[in-house]
């Protein structure tokens, strides 16, 4: 469910009582016609309030936990897990990493792509995942497992669902909303260089093993899109 | 019933005429030539045209049988091409093998002998006049008909899995759609044969069927031929390398 108009519009006259709309959607970049049908159907996408807050100097997550779906969102967190931290290098970065130890004598530090990654999301959730993490969020929040399933295969998932997520595992509350690329690793307090920290404290053996994971995973989704690919342009050849 | 008939000549029309421009350029003429065949067998289900070629062939519903043989002939090429396009493999074998052969020869035998042991004088699209005459036409006609959708239904049931996996299948959405319109079509081709043994009160549903197979293969092969000319860049497109 994303955030209701009305309290939406509460929100915005506290943080920006002078401004009107045209000047909001103006510094924000959201688009006049977007923010005006989110507010005519009375539902306003949570990222609209991220790009609002950011181009008002705000931290978003103070912004959201105004709302009662996302309470206690901007109180004291838990630091996110490594393998948060880890889920969220992408997976040549990881390769990367895995060359760059085998190189003799080059200790330099890895630089590593921005938070969002390809397969961020499902990532994150297999790194906060004991077994049963998906019945427990289907049970709190109504969403079908195969729903649930589509969207993490797609690298989305709904804002309320990845804090939902959060709290079925019992991590800090921000780390799916990283994943998600609704907010930014700062945003969510994470420490500029902890991924790369999460990485060099990884033993060779399990550096490895997590790389040739992603490695299989990405040459499986790979393989199959190859064979729809493949199945597309002959049905093409012969009935196009 | 004008609608469906005109409705069917005017969805192969357009699903014939956009092809033009890749039968001229030699691509994929075998579907040129079966949208052709299904523009001519709608033009004959439509009683002007029939009647003035019927005319021609000396009034005695000839026309008709040869409207059969066309749809035979029309629904061979579409099912190997399909099961090509689809990779039915199983289809294929099915098409051409000894069971297609002899479905297709015991099909042709069927409305022939059925077609010479009615009185057919006196020219009548869809024989219509013909089966209310009673007696024999009226005991002969459900099986004249049964017997010219047979080898349509046949094929299409070998069809039907290689349909059904790529509706199901993680494509692009209009390749599936065309797929479904397809599937449709094949699913009222099937439901056509018991359809011809409907009591006379169940007249329009018949006609909805049999117009609704036609239409579900046209569109499908129509849809195919979008989702392929979307996907593909224009003809005067400058040379590109492509990537990976």
């Amino acid at each position: 469910m994303p955030l209701p108009a009305k309290a939406f519009q509460h929100w915005l006259h506290s943080v920006a009582p002078a401004m009107n709309t045209a000047d909001i959607c103006r510094i924000s970049g959201v688009k006049r016609t977007t923010l005006a049908q989110q507010l005519v159907r009375g539902k306003v996408a949570e990222s609209t309030l991220v790009s609002i807050s950011r181009a008002l100097g705000l931290n978003p997550l103070e912004g959201l936990a105004g709302f009662a779906s996302y309470a206690g969102l901007d109180g004291p967190a838990p630091p996110p897990t490594p393998a948060e931290l880890v889920s969220q290098v992408a997976t040549t970065d990881l390769l990367r990493a895995v060359i760059a130890r085998t190189a003799p004598g080059d200790a330099a530090i890895l630089a590593l792509g921005p938070a969002p990654h390809a397969t961020s999301v499902r990532n994150w959730v297999d790194a906060i995942d004991d077994g049963e993490l998906r019945h427990r969020v289907s049970a709190a929040t109504g969403v079908a497992p195969q729903n649930y399933s589509a969207q993490l295969t797609a690298n989305r998932l709904s804002p309320e669902l990845a804090v939902a997520t959060s709290r079925a595992a019992g991590v800090g509350l921000t780390g799916g909303l990283v994943a998600t690329g609704l907010i930014t690793e700062a945003e969510a307090g994470w420490l500029p260089g902890a991924r790369q920290s999460a990485v060099a404290a990884l033993s060779d053996g399990e550096l490895t093993v997590l790389a040739g994971d992603r490695l299989q995973t990405l040459g499986r989704t790979l393989r199959r899109q190859e064979q729809e690919h493949a199945q597309t342009e002959k049905i093409w050849e012969n009935l196009g | 019933m004008p609608v469906l008939e005109w409705g069917t000549l005017i969805v192969c029309g357009i699903a014939l005429l956009v092809r033009v421009p890749d039968a001229l350029r030699g691509r994929n003429r075998v579907i040129f030539g079966i949208l052709f065949l299904a523009t001519v067998c709608s033009l004959l289900s439509i009683p002007g045209p029939y009647a003035a070629i019927d005319g021609a062939l000396g009034s005695w519903n000839l026309t008709n049988l040869i409207l059969r043989l066309i749809v035979f002939a029309m629904v061979f090429l579409v099912g190997l091409r399909l099961a090509a396009g689809l990779g039915a493999a199983r289809a294929r074998r099915l098409l051409i093998g000894r069971a297609g052969r002899w479905g297709l020869a015991f099909a042709c035998l069927a409305v022939t002998v059925t077609f010479l042991l009615m009185d057919t004088r006196g020219s009548s699209a869809g024989l219509e006049a013909l089966s209310n005459d009673g007696g024999r036409n009226a005991a002969l006609a459900p099986f004249y008909a049964a017997a010219g959708r047979s080898y349509p239904a046949f094929v299409s049931i070998t069809l039907l899995p290689a349909l059904l996996a790529t509706v199901r299948a993680h494509l692009p959405r209009l390749v599936r759609t065309g797929a479904a319109a397809t599937l449709a079509g094949a699913t009222a081709a099937i439901a056509s044969v018991p359809a011809s043994f409907a009591p006379d009160s169940w007249d329009p549903a018949r006609l909805l069927v049999n117009y609704l197979a036609v239409l579900g293969y046209v569109l499908g092969v129509l849809v195919f031929w979008i989702s392929g000319q979307l996907a593909r860049p224009p003809y005067n497109a400058p040379a590109t390398f492509r990537k990976l």
